[in-house]
């Protein structure tokens, strides 16, 4: 009930930080609306928000480029990010932006990690190891002519699971398994996952809560996998003393997915001190949804 | 000896060809000049992070004019990710002392900036790095670089072939910037100091984390344009408890027990190198730096305060860069 409140009350200041065009300011103090912001925003408030949702849904269509792809922020260049992955998850129900879905879906289906382009592969194989990975099993980048890495490839993982099997993409299949071989190669030894660097010149690198959540949720279909068992694990052990909501909020919903018990998580992130006036969007957005934890993991097209 | 017309045209095609292929070579990559003649270079004597740190850095600090009054001052420390035992981070105390000296000293406002290259997660950094209650106690803003509004900027360098960079408006119109590095060796850039520092200032949001883009146009390069392009009006690094070896991140820790400051970010990186054992001439960056963003020679830096003291054992760094350890003292 608690909980109920606390989650309601962060919708209504999501609504309230709004901006006019519709879209949402990573920072409550700047005026200039960012994609992942709005977003998540607009993954988090519920049908009885119809007139923001509106909004919202107008200025996610207004923003996308010409390619297919959303930029990171309004005012961005055109040649697309990793919040396409995000927005295509936000619009998943909403009928009216299925064009506008399907040549996002396009993009996502092109863009690729640059270690997947044969002349990167080879350098990666042969002169540069010093990051510890596999340039064969590559996913998706924050921006395009990067590598990938662990955040954008488990969004776009949950995005094109949205995507019904035969609607024209017939490489759709092929990128999702890559995608999730990738998440498997850059796991951290021990389990968890950070940006995607798991051992670095001979070194076992330390795992991010966050990252480890994200990916989690991508893997949800590989639970027996032993490194997404030992991920889950390593999430339970280190959730309960995190310091940052966004990191519990992540991990309640990284471990919800995977069925491990989060009341005790969710009672402490709704008695977190002053969230109403945390500046963050994102951050109020994902412990919005982490206190409504079993209806969360819908948003992202997941069913436990 | 007579020419002809005809070898006198190919002559004039092979000159031509000839300077269009080794001109790029010979023209500045930079659009400015802004070494000054000398800089001044302070190594202040720190054993510990403790409280006194305050009055040993105003001492340092009135070595310098520098007149902040109606400014507005950023304080960008290096805050990477938080590993328990490593020494990854500038130390909050220094911090919280750096912006208590600048308000004293009359700046209108300060602020400590930064958007973390590992952590998608500011806050967790800030809290686990021991940053939090700095900042509660000391009434000081923080704003995530990695969130901040962005504005287009055009480099005024051109080392990585970027050309622009988004860059967050706290960074852009600030009046004062200081850059607070932690002495750090880097197994990408050999080390990493107040230049390197600047890659903090590359928007998450907007380049994603690490801040890859930085990495395909080249490390040093990118380095330069930012630092030809944002400038560091002071600098003060955190040199009491530094790291050698797998930096930034995996190193070990090493104290050195001072704080260094300076005006001239490439005089101070170079004193810092030196301090490490590591020869500043060496580490790309600062070899083309000291063109036209500031000196590394030890001829034309004054040093105040202590003595710069070379190191019997130089720092270690990784196998690629064993060739900037020095066991000799001095180079010029």
């Amino acid at each position: 009930m608690k909980d109920d409140i606390a989650a309601q009350e962060l919708c209504e200041l999501l609504a309230r930080r709004q901006l006019p065009t519709g879209g949402w300011s990573a920072l409550s103090c700047s005026s200039q609306a960012s994609v992942e912001s709005s977003a998540l925003a607009y993954i988090v408030l519920p049908s009885d928000f119809a007139s923001a949702r509106q909004r919202a849904t107008q200025f996610l269509l207004a923003m996308q480029s010409a390619n297919g792809s959303w930029p990171s922020f309004a005012g961005d260049d055109k040649d697309g990010s990793w919040t396409t992955s995000l927005v295509l998850i936000a619009l998943q129900d909403n009928i009216e932006t299925i064009v506008h879905r399907f040549s996002g879906f396009r993009w996502l289906l092109q863009s690729a990690g640059k270690e997947s382009h044969w002349l990167w592969k080879w350098k990666f194989l042969t002169t540069d190891r010093h990051v510890r990975f596999d340039p064969n099993k590559f996913g998706w980048p924050w921006i395009p002519q990067t590598n990938s890495w662990v955040v954008p490839t488990a969004f776009s993982i949950l995005a094109l699971n949205m995507l019904p099997g035969g609607c024209g993409f017939p490489n759709r299949e092929h990128r999702l398994e890559l995608g999730i071989q990738m998440l498997l190669d850059r796991a951290c030894p021990g389990g968890g996952w950070n940006a995607g660097n798991g051992v670095v010149y001979g070194r076992r690198m330390t795992p991010h809560p966050d990252d480890t959540a994200v990916a989690l949720l991508a893997l949800l279909g590989r639970t027996k996998d032993p490194i997404v068992s030992a991920s889950v694990d390593q999430l339970d052990r280190i959730a309960p003393d995190l310091n940052a909501p966004w990191s519990l909020a992540w991990s309640i919903l990284g471990l919800t997915a995977h069925g491990r018990p989060v009341k005790s998580l969710v009672e402490r992130l709704s008695c977190w001190p002053n969230l109403d006036q945390v500046e963050d969007t994102s951050t109020i957005a994902i412990c919005c949804l982490a206190l409504d934890y079993p209806r969360a993991l819908a948003r992202f097209g997941l069913v436990v | 000896m007579t020419l002809n017309r005809r070898e006198i045209l190919l002559g004039a095609a092979a000159l031509t060809a000839g300077m269009s292929v080794s001109a790029p070579f010979f023209i500045p990559r930079y659009r400015e000049v802004r070494r000054p003649s000398r800089s001044r270079v302070a190594i202040l004597n720190a054993e510990q992070y403790s409280q006194n740190i305050e009055a040993v850095l105003m001492q340092g600090l009135r070595l310098f004019k520098i007149d902040l009054r109606r400014k507005s001052v950023v304080l960008k420390p290096n805050l990477v990710d938080y590993i328990p035992g490593n020494a990854i981070n500038t130390h909050p105390l220094l911090v919280a002392a750096a912006s208590e000296c600048f308000r004293k000293l009359g700046a209108k406002q300060v602020v400590v900036a930064e958007g973390p290259g590992h952590q998608r997660d500011t806050e967790l950094v800030i809290s686990e790095s021991g940053y939090t209650p700095m900042l509660r106690e000391g009434g000081i803003r923080f704003v995530d670089l990695n969130r901040d509004e962005l504005i287009k900027v055009r480099l005024r360098a051109d080392y990585s072939g970027l050309k622009q960079l988004w860059l967050p408006r706290t960074v852009v119109f600030a009046d004062f910037f200081v850059s607070m590095p932690k002495i750090k060796t880097h197994h990408w850039s050999g080390v990493t100091l107040s230049m390197k520092n600047m890659f903090g200032v590359v928007p998450g949001t907007r380049y994603g984390w690490p801040k890859n883009i930085l990495h395909w146009h080249g490390i040093q390069e990118c380095i330069l344009d930012i630092c030809a392009t944002v400038p560091i009006h002071f600098v003060i690094a955190d040199g009491i408890v530094t790291m050698e070896g797998n930096g930034p991140l995996d190193g070990s820790p090493r104290p050195l027990g001072v704080v260094v400051l300076s005006t001239d970010p490439v005089a101070i990186d170079a004193t810092c190198a030196r301090l490490m054992g590591l020869a500043p001439d060496r580490v790309a960056h600062l070899k083309e730096a000291a063109k036209f963003l500031g000196n590394s020679s030890l001829d034309l830096i004054d040093q105040a305060a202590e003595d710069l003291r070379f190191p019997t054992v130089p720092f270690k760094v990784m196998p690629e860069f064993e060739f900037l350890r020095q066991t000799a003292s001095l180079d010029s």
